[in-house]
């Protein structure tokens, strides 16, 4: 999830909170549907967080002191 | 000399006072350390130092102990070293003269094991409010352990296979020998500029006791106490304890178990999220269906001939929404869900209380439930219902007053 926006675990505890409230149900149609919408987006953008291309993996050593050289190495594994 | 009195030593004097306080307080000491630059001199005199992860000591063998020594000192062997302290005079330096120099047995290295273990327990490391607990979706690891061995491709296909989406951070150390603790120590400094980074697993595979021991040097314990990052063990095998379990925030035990402690399996995060989805689509549906059962109820009692057509006509495309979510095709829920929102405001306009609690009243036939449109009408009729938003009066048709018609 970008910066700045929700992170996936703070996402996924907002759709949890909304699913509760929903079913309770104290809120009129409108406020409902509101909710509704924020959860279905929500779960979306949760769901392609983790559809999304495989992670990377990358080996860093310290060429120097303080200098360090990142490489990936995904095709390794 | 001119000068009189102490105002200051010749560097001589001092060094030769050191030499004498060193050897007056140390004519005997045994000292565990590792071994490194070794050098046996042709003289038949051994030089080296004595290491261990975070200071060194300079220490020689003369000719004479040399040949008598059962163990053949090497680089990277654990000794016990015995002997006096000494200054070297002409450098100033001070060093230890061994006169015995024996390979540490297990036995020892139990000892200093369980000696360490106790200090850094007294100083609080090992205590369980400092750990930290893990965060439950991490998405960048840092994995500090051996380049080679099974160990690096334990953790990092468990990782992988479990949850595909992490970064993952790989800092090459030394596990074993006198580079390993120094070079551990560094990468655990070094993680903490990797920019949100959620955890480190520091490990190796199984071994001796001394091939973990870089796992057991107090320096090693402290970095990981200092490390800003969450840590995860997973040093040896299941029955192997090092020190660096004890401080770290989880201990694995294995390299395997690490890669299972660190992540969520994806398919069940998964499920979970589809659960909820469902959930949601569910209980608003719920809601919906409620709603849409008071507007039938309504649509019956209110006879409100004129907007029936309407309004069922919404009905259907309420109904057209709702299976058409319940089909739920994931892609393109946002946008259903929207069409929903419209269908359902339209709906609340056509809500007949709405227009009747606006202080409208509609009048209909008491007989045939007809809605009665006109003066001319309701003058047909001996008495007629008048339906408000709160419920209907029987009223009675007396005359028709307005005089037209």
């Amino acid at each position: 999830m970008a910066k700045g926006k929700l992170s996936f675990e703070e996402a996924l505890a907002r759709l949890e909170k909304i699913v509760a409230e929903l079913e309770k149900g104290d809120f009129t149609l409108e406020e409902s549907l509101k909710k509704f919408e924020e959860g279905l987006v929500l779960g979306k953008e949760c769901r392609e967080f983790l559809d999304k291309a495989e992670g990377r993996i990358r080996e860093l050593v310290e060429e120097k002191e303080g200098q360090i050289t990142e490489k990936d190495v995904t095709d390794e594994f | 000399m001119p000068f009189v009195e102490k105002d200051f030593l010749t560097v001589s004097d001092l060094n030769a006072q050191v030499r004498l306080l060193l050897e007056e307080s140390f004519p005997e000491v045994a000292v565990l350390g590792e071994i490194s630059n070794f050098k046996k001199h042709t003289s038949g005199h051994l030089y080296f130092t004595l290491k261990d992860a975070a200071s060194q000591l300079r220490a020689v063998c003369f000719r004479g102990d040399a040949e008598t020594l059962d163990t053949t000192p090497e680089d990277g062997i654990k000794v016990i070293a015995t002997g006096r302290l000494t200054v070297y005079e002409p450098y100033g330096q001070y060093q230890l003269v061994a006169h015995s120099i024996r390979k540490v047995g297990v036995g020892e290295l139990e000892i200093a094991f369980r000696a360490l273990c106790e200090k850094l327990e007294k100083e609080g490391l090992f205590a369980p409010e400092h750990k930290q607990s893990l965060p439950a979706f991490p998405f960048r690891i840092a994995v500090i352990t051996s380049r080679t061995g099974a160990a690096i491709r334990d953790i990092v296909s468990t990782l992988k296979r479990r949850w595909p989406c992490v970064d993952i951070f790989v800092f090459p150390v030394h596990v074993q020998g006198v580079q390993a603790a120094p070079e551990i120590i560094r990468a655990l400094e070094l993680v903490q500029q990797v920019e949100d980074l959620d955890l480190v697993v520091l490990g190796r595979g199984g071994g001796s006791l001394e091939d973990l021991w870089a796992f057991n040097e107090e320096a090693v314990a402290r970095a990981v106490y200092a490390c800003s990052v969450r840590v995860i063990s997973a040093v040896g095998h299941e029955t192997d304890f090092t020190i660096t379990d004890f401080v770290a925030d989880v201990r694995a035990a294995t390299p395997t178990m690490a890669g299972e402690i660190a992540v969520p399996l994806i398919t069940e995060v998964g499920a979970k999220l589809d659960a909820m989805t469902e959930q949601l689509v569910q209980s608003m549906q719920n809601r919906i269906e409620l709603r849409s059962g008071r507007l039938r109820e309504l649509l019956r009692s209110y006879a409100l001939g004129r907007v029936r057509g309407r309004i069922e006509g919404a009905m259907q495309a309420l109904d057209f929404s709702m299976e058409k979510l319940q089909r739920g095709a994931r892609e393109a829920v946002e946008k259903r869900s929207t069409a929903l929102a419209r269908e359902l405001t339209r709906l609340e306009a056509l809500d007949p209380r709405a227009i009747l609690a606006r202080g409208f009243a509609v009048c209909s036939d008491m007989v045939s439930d007809a809605i009665v449109r006109s003066a001319a009408a309701g003058a047909q009729l001996k008495d007629m219902r008048v339906t408000f938003h709160d419920g209907a009066l029987r009223t009675e048709v007396k005359e028709r007053i307005d005089g037209k018609g």
